[in-house]
């Protein structure tokens, strides 16, 4: 079956009196996979618990395929759901797992033995049929939970937090099995993460949430590369946070020398990829700049290059996470992390150099 | 090396010392009364030869009374087992809160009410003239003439299960909160109704529990003597209502142990039922 559209519309939730979401409006196109990420409490869960059925909407809307939804229990929405905790039935076997859906369904068992053993083929799980869901590892389990939740056909899969209970390695594969099978048959997919990368690698749109609010929505290129707020850059790993004074002129934007800054003009950005600062900031004068720490680099002889914010620090700390050394810089009291390929040892003085185009200028700290 | 310790000199010692009371009690208590009891069915009151004339007695007079006995508690421990499915299932899945609230709060009262104070209870209530019969022919849902007493095999029945289905209602409803509440919510996304997640989700993954909650019903039900003695003292009647008449009108302890080492075997073929299951769910 192929995914349908969902529209949701002012939709408001909460529990009791206490108000989790705020009118969040939000459209999802037919076989798009979108990611739900945000911080613990940020109401994630409570959006794909509206969409499922399990948590009835105070207000709003939320249209399957033109229809609302909002107020029907979850066994009437046809949808199917994949679970963190995986939540299979431990006193069937996989076998019956996967196919109970289709059991619920009336699907006769000829078909309902065709289906399941075409899902567990697909999954690599043809030799487990016969055993027990206990008696399998964890990443064997979700694989029956993914198995279970295609095999009814449903045009829309909602992912919650399926891959945060298996290790490492797991969990890699497990999201290109996800994304390609979802991709494969065509699903509208709704996925809710906290991980960040695990969001960027598997989605087609990424919704990020806060406080109850959509803070920005976007592919992963944009939301990484253009965050809207100051919120959103923190939350995609723009750590790195400087406070600094520009003025604008056309097109560009004048860092003023002050402090540890040194002065350069940097161009503003039109479009992603195009070299420019991330200008959000609502006008010139003090504004809080945010970087990834792989997105500077040092330079140990004070060599700044052009169109570079650049600031001066010594070396405190660093590790080697793989590939490039982690550097944590002190300068003026605050600290930085920086990446850099080249070796440089505790107490070195070096000049931090952010490019513009890994420059993201925000007004405030919201 | 602290566990070879353990198991040898002043260690083992506290061990045995430690369990002996309890070993002790049971062995005063019930290995030997039990014992004496197996004895005293197979001769004549502990003296004389071994033989089964007192079997062949108590079937002889009261094979009625044992086909009846099975039955009464046969049919009380299914209708217990499904009444507390349902009342456990609703605490689980019902979603009326106000519902569930009242329901928590009144099931667990016949706990509270011993088997004596239970049957006298159904008397007033069973009676031809009782509260029941009283209420439906005040209400108009039977006519005063077709009032009947319930006062036989089900009074019995009715007074098991009303005195026994919080018991296990209590063990099954917290069986049924101790699940994994998400296998649940995957019932109810795939399409499944509330009495099909009951059914084939939710008192699979509690059945040890409710047999064990079935099993003790059906061992206390066996033993009862005040509710059949109270509810239905004529013929057929219960097995323990017999074992005190044998006792208290002819001092005829030899059929009363005979009774009572059928009630065991009884006993005992639930019991392998039991045991049967949980070593199949132990090899699973």
């Amino acid at each position: 079956m192929v995914g349908v559209g969902i529209e949701i519309e002012k939709l408001c939730v909460g529990y009791n009196k206490a108000k989790v979401l705020h009118e969040i409006d939000l459209e999802i196109n037919p076989s798009e996979f979108v990611a739900l990420l945000g911080a613990s409490g940020c109401g994630k869960t409570t959006l794909l618990k509206s969409l499922s059925g399990f948590i009835k909407p105070m207000s709003g809307a939320i249209k399957v395929a033109g229809r609302d939804v909002a107020q029907l229990p979850p066994e009437q929405r046809n949808m199917a759901m994949v679970f963190q905790s995986y939540a299979l039935w431990p006193h069937m076997t996989v076998r019956q797992n996967v196919g109970y859906g289709l059991k619920l369904r009336g699907v006769g068992k000829g078909q309902i033995k065709a289906k399941v053993d075409e899902m567990l083929a697909l999954l690599g799980l043809s030799d487990f049929a016969e055993r027990k869901v206990p008696n399998l590892s964890g990443g064997q389990r979700q694989r029956v939970a993914l198995g279970r939740a295609l095999a009814v056909d449903s045009p829309i899969l909602l992912l919650d937090e399926p891959l945060s209970n298996l290790d490492a390695r797991i969990r890699l594969l497990m999201r290109h099995e996800i994304r390609f099978l979802q991709q494969r048959m065509g699903l509208t997919a709704v996925h809710v993460t906290h991980d960040r990368e695990e969001a960027m690698v598997m989605a087609d749109r990424i919704v990020i949430l806060n406080e109850g609010h959509v803070a920005q929505v976007g592919t992963p290129l944009e939301v990484y590369e253009q965050p809207k707020s100051n919120f959103v850059a923190t939350f995609m790993g723009a750590e790195n946070e400087i406070a600094v004074h520009v003025s604008r002129a056309n097109g560009s934007v004048e860092l003023i020398e002050q402090g540890a800054v040194k002065a350069a003009s940097l161009p503003v950005s039109h479009e992603i990829g195009d070299g420019g600062v991330n200008w959000r900031a609502t006008s010139a004068g003090q504004v809080l700049g945010r970087f990834h720490s792989s997105a500077a680099h040092l330079v140990a002889d004070g060599a700044v290059p052009a169109g570079h914010l650049a600031f001066a620090g010594t070396v405190t700390q660093l590790s080697y996470p793989g590939g490039v050394f982690r550097y944590e810089i002190e300068c003026s009291g605050q600290h930085y992390m920086i990446d850099d390929a080249c070796r440089y040892a505790v107490g070195d003085a070096v000049t931090i150099c952010v490019p513009a185009g890994g420059l993201h200028l925000y007004s405030d700290a919201a | 090396m602290s566990g070879h310790s353990m198991s040898v000199g002043p260690g083992r010692m506290g061990a045995i010392m430690l369990v002996a009371p309890a070993l002790l009690m049971i062995g005063f208590l019930f290995l030997y009364p039990f014992g004496y009891s197996v004895i005293s069915a197979f001769t004549d009151n502990g003296e004389g030869s071994w033989h089964l004339s007192n079997f062949v007695k108590a079937v002889e007079f009261y094979s009625k009374d044992i086909l009846f006995t099975i039955a009464i508690v046969t049919i009380a421990t299914a209708l217990i087992g499904i009444l507390a499915v349902a009342i456990a299932g609703y605490l689980t899945l019902g979603e009326n809160k106000i519902a569930i609230t009242v329901l928590k709060w009144l099931y667990r009262w016949p706990l509270f009410i011993p088997f004596i104070v239970s049957a006298q209870l159904m008397r007033t209530f069973l009676a031809k003239n009782g509260m029941m019969n009283n209420l439906l022919t005040s209400s108009g849902i039977i006519e005063l003439l077709a009032a009947q007493s319930y006062l036989d095999w089900r009074g019995i029945v009715i007074t098991f299960v009303w005195k026994q289905t919080p018991f296990v209602a209590l063990l099954v409803a917290g069986a049924m909160a101790s699940i994994d509440r998400t296998t649940i919510d995957a019932g109810r996304i795939f399409g499944a109704s509330r009495l099909r997640i009951l059914i084939e989700l939710v008192v699979p993954q509690i059945a040890t529990t409710l047999m064990v909650g079935l099993i003790l019903s059906y061992v206390v039900m066996l033993s009862v003597l005040s509710v059949p003695l109270m509810i239905n003292a004529q013929s057929p009647t219960m097995l323990t209502v017999d074992m005190a008449w044998r006792i208290n009108s002819y001092g005829d302890y030899g059929v009363a142990n005979a009774l009572g080492i059928m009630s065991y075997l009884f006993t005992g073929v639930v019991a392998w039922f039991y045991l049967r299951q949980s070593l199949k769910d132990k090899r699973a």
